[in-house]
């Protein structure tokens, strides 16, 4: 199969894709219920998409396009309360979390669709591991060329991302001492990592999908597991480091972080991304999944070190006047927040931990944090 | 000689019956994948004295105290998994509840009288035809590791109608003692009394262990053990005073749950003790019942475990859409619903200080638990693989 034409969209345009857990209340270990919650849901009215994901205990939520950061967040809340709602109905909870801290991979069921027992019995047990939970956020590319450029240029950022949105800190049972241990579950995927440095799209179908496709490993874009890849099918480059929050809130927040960084980077400032970036990339990822915003980052221009949070607090200020024209303040100002003095959901996980004495009682303050500010 | 060989006999018979009763179960389940507790009610009836075996009916002996507790602890559990938030949410689930439990009621109630039961035992018959047995219900969704609504609808349906079941049961007593010794004293005591005090003995248990527990701290380590010795207790306790050690279990797990102290996953049937009481529980239950008149009212067992299959199964299909699942999940809820001996059994036994035979009495109740014994657990189990929900023998 050719790669798919690049549908060229609206610049800057948003969007996001967040898996959710399903969780059982009694227990809070993760609950095989997808298939009756979108039995429940079928030929209903709901505000966004849902569909299945691999195991029968994620779900997978996604919005419409939008412009603006406020629109993106009205209907992540809509959603969130129609799927807390439809939960309810059937004693299920739903959070989000990059990881569920205690589940068994080995007891998750695989959803019964095509893709999903192929991708089952290709991968084994990678497949139940990969039980973990992400954001994926899409941001609009007027052509196909400015989304690899835009994709490269944003790498030296990649750890931000992956700081802020940190909510993993716990995997089978145990604390990693990793702030995103999902990372490290995609991270075992034979084709995850970074795209080639290719700017110009016709090279990047030709000279390398083209030359991939007949190896007979991959057959679409959606086999690459890349930390950033392009969605030629929406125009969109996606972004797939984020474990997801556990609000929706900070799910739309980063988006509007992301927006806001694209819009300076297409204004072509910075010194173009070539392939030395990339010496420093795997480095600074594992200081952010490891470490969080207390991680330390190797600028990849100046090799100077930085401490991710100070790093996060300089672009936030640079952004100010992207975030102004784009609408976005208050998500950026949410963040700041976050930066400055609440730190990431992972501490969050862990505080929790420490106060309820079980994996369960976080699990449960994760649980009461996704349904806060609902509308009745 | 003979007489100390007699003693050593008897005193052995009980771990004897258990161990054979524990490999008849792995290897059923390993051969034909049958469900434990099947085998071990089947080897409780092959090996009781009653049918020639070497096991004496066990009624009112210290193996009953055991079972209890065995009891007690599986019904605190069903209890702790009961989420009464969810019958807010979705009235149909308690309307399901309602509706199930009544018209088995009826329904068996209108087949005894025809079938030429008396009144009070078609009564007492139809009471216990209202429950689910918790202790198959419980062990089989946990057999097979089973999650997704079937399961979660089936654990809240047994909880409750096991609870209009003993409610019910306690009035036609209180109606029996009333009708029989005219006191109607004793005929309110047996019935809103004892149902009143049991719960509230449960619910002061709820309160008081979680409460014991944060004091001691660690919970997640000390949880499991904490609420074993407090059923423990708890049996004994209500035991002794003869109230109801099952209400006092189900409302000490309910009231538990809602005190957020969390069990965890790995300790769910409370772990190997739980195992190896399950065992003792069936064992028993199957060796107290005498089935040598059973064959004599065949037809009204077949006819009662037909007609209250069918009843409940049109019950929890007709609520399905309403409550929020497919005809299909419905109806598997309904079948899931099958067995329902030991709750009855255990009940029995708690009202034989009445004098009150009822299992004497009860015509063809032996032959009904007989054949729910064993084929209860199956029809469960396989209601929960064809819904998909089961994780266990998915693979075999």
């Amino acid at each position: 199969m050719p790669l798919a034409t690049f549908k060229a969209s609206e610049a800057l345009t948003i969007g996001i894709e967040l898996e959710l857990q399903l969780v059982n209340w009694t227990n809070f270990d993760l609950a095989g219920s997808a298939g009756d919650i979108l039995h429940l849901l079928e030929g209903k009215q709901f505000p966004g998409d849902i569909k299945p994901e691999i195991t029968e205990s994620m779900i997978e939520i996604a919005t419409h396009v939008h412009h603006r950061h406020d629109q993106l967040l009205q209907q992540l809340q809509s959603i969130r309360d129609a799927l807390v709602t439809a939960g309810d109905r059937l004693n299920v909870a739903v959070c989000g979390g990059g990881t569920h801290p205690f589940q068994r991979w080995s007891e998750q069921r695989i959803s019964a669709r095509p893709r999903f027992i192929q991708l089952s019995s290709l991968y084994g047990y990678l497949a139940k591991q990969f039980t973990v939970f992400g954001q994926h956020i899409h941001i609009g590319c007027a052509s196909a060329d400015e989304s690899l450029y835009l994709l490269h240029a944003l790498n030296r950022y990649l750890p931000h991302f992956i700081a802020l949105s940190a909510s993993s800190p716990f995997y089978q049972g145990v604390d990693t001492r990793f702030d995103s241990a999902r990372l490290n579950s995609v991270f075992a995927f034979p084709l995850s990592g970074r795209a080639p440095l290719i700017f110009d799209w016709q090279e990047f179908e030709h000279d390398y999908f083209a030359k991939m496709e007949k190896t007979g490993v991959v057959e679409s874009m959606k086999d690459f597991y890349w930390d950033i890849r392009p969605k030629p099918e929406y125009g969109t480059i996606e972004l797939r480091v984020c474990d997801t929050p556990l609000t929706v809130e900070r799910a739309a927040a980063l988006t509007a972080y992301l927006q806001a960084l694209c819009r300076m980077l297409l204004q072509r400032d910075d010194i173009a991304p070539v392939e030395d970036d990339y010496l420093v990339y795997n480095y600074n990822r594992f200081q952010a999944c490891r470490f969080g915003l207390d991680g330390v980052l190797v600028h990849p221009k100046s090799n100077q070190s930085l401490l991710l949070r100070d790093d996060i607090l300089t672009t936030l200020r640079q952004l100010t006047p992207h975030a102004a024209a784009l609408g976005s303040e208050s998500a950026l100002e949410r963040l700041h927040r976050e930066v400055a003095c609440e730190g990431n959901h992972a501490s969050f996980l862990r505080q929790q931990f420490r106060e309820a004495g079980s994996v369960q009682g976080m699990v449960d303050a994760a649980v009461t944090l996704f349904r806060l500010g609902r509308k009745k | 000689m003979p007489e100390t060989l007699l003693t050593v006999l008897t005193s052995i018979a009980w771990p004897v019956a258990i161990a054979l009763a524990w490999t008849a179960g792995e290897v059923a389940y390993r051969l034909l994948s049958l469900p434990r507790i099947s085998s071990y009610g089947v080897a409780g009836v092959v090996m009781a004295a009653n049918q020639g075996g070497f096991l004496a009916n066990p009624s009112g002996g210290p193996v009953t105290l055991l079972a209890h507790f065995a009891f007690a602890l599986i019904l605190f559990e069903l209890g702790y998994r009961v989420n009464l938030r969810w019958l807010r949410v979705n009235p149909w689930l308690g309307a399901t509840s309602v509706v199930e439990a009544a018209s088995s009621f009826a329904a068996v109630l209108m087949l005894a009288v025809a079938f030429g039961v008396a009144l009070v035992p078609a009564l007492l018959l139809s009471a216990l035809a209202m429950s689910t047995s918790p202790a198959a219900v419980l062990r089989v969704a946990n057999e097979v590791r089973s999650s997704g609504q079937v399961t979660e609808r089936l654990l809240h349906l047994t909880a409750f109608n096991c609870v209009l079941s003993v409610l019910t049961f306690k009035a036609v007593v209180g109606y029996w003692v009333l009708a029989s010794a005219g006191s109607a004293f004793e005929a309110v005591w047996e019935s809103l009394v004892v149902v009143a005090v049991s719960a509230g003995i449960g619910g002061v248990f709820g309160l008081a262990v979680p409460w014991l527990l944060r004091q001691i701290g660690d919970v997640e380590r000390n949880a499991t053990i904490a609420f074993a010795v407090a059923a423990l207790l708890l049996t004994a306790l209500t035991h002794a005073l003869t109230f109801s050690p099952l209400l006092a279990a189900l409302a000490f797990g309910l009231v538990a749950r809602h005190r957020r102290v969390i069990l965890s996953q790995a300790q769910s049937n409370f772990g190997t003790l739980g195992d190896l009481l399950t065992v003792l529980l069936f064992v028993f239950v199957a060796a107290s019942l005498d089935w040598r008149p059973a064959p004599t009212s065949i037809g009204l067992a077949l006819a009662v475990v037909v007609v209250r299959l069918a009843v409940k199964t049109l019950a929890a299909t007709a609520f399905a859409h309403l409550s929020g699942v497919s005809w299909r999940k419905g109806a598997l809820t309904g079948l899931a619903m099958t067995p329902m001996s030991v709750l009855v059994i255990v009940l029995l036994e708690q009202t034989r200080y009445l004098k009150l035979y009822a299992l004497d009495q009860v015509a063809g109740l032996a032959m009904i638990v007989l054949l729910l014994e064993v084929i209860g657990p199956l029809i469960t189990q396989r209601a929960l693989i064809w819904a998909g929900e089961a994780r266990q023998l998915e693979n075999r």
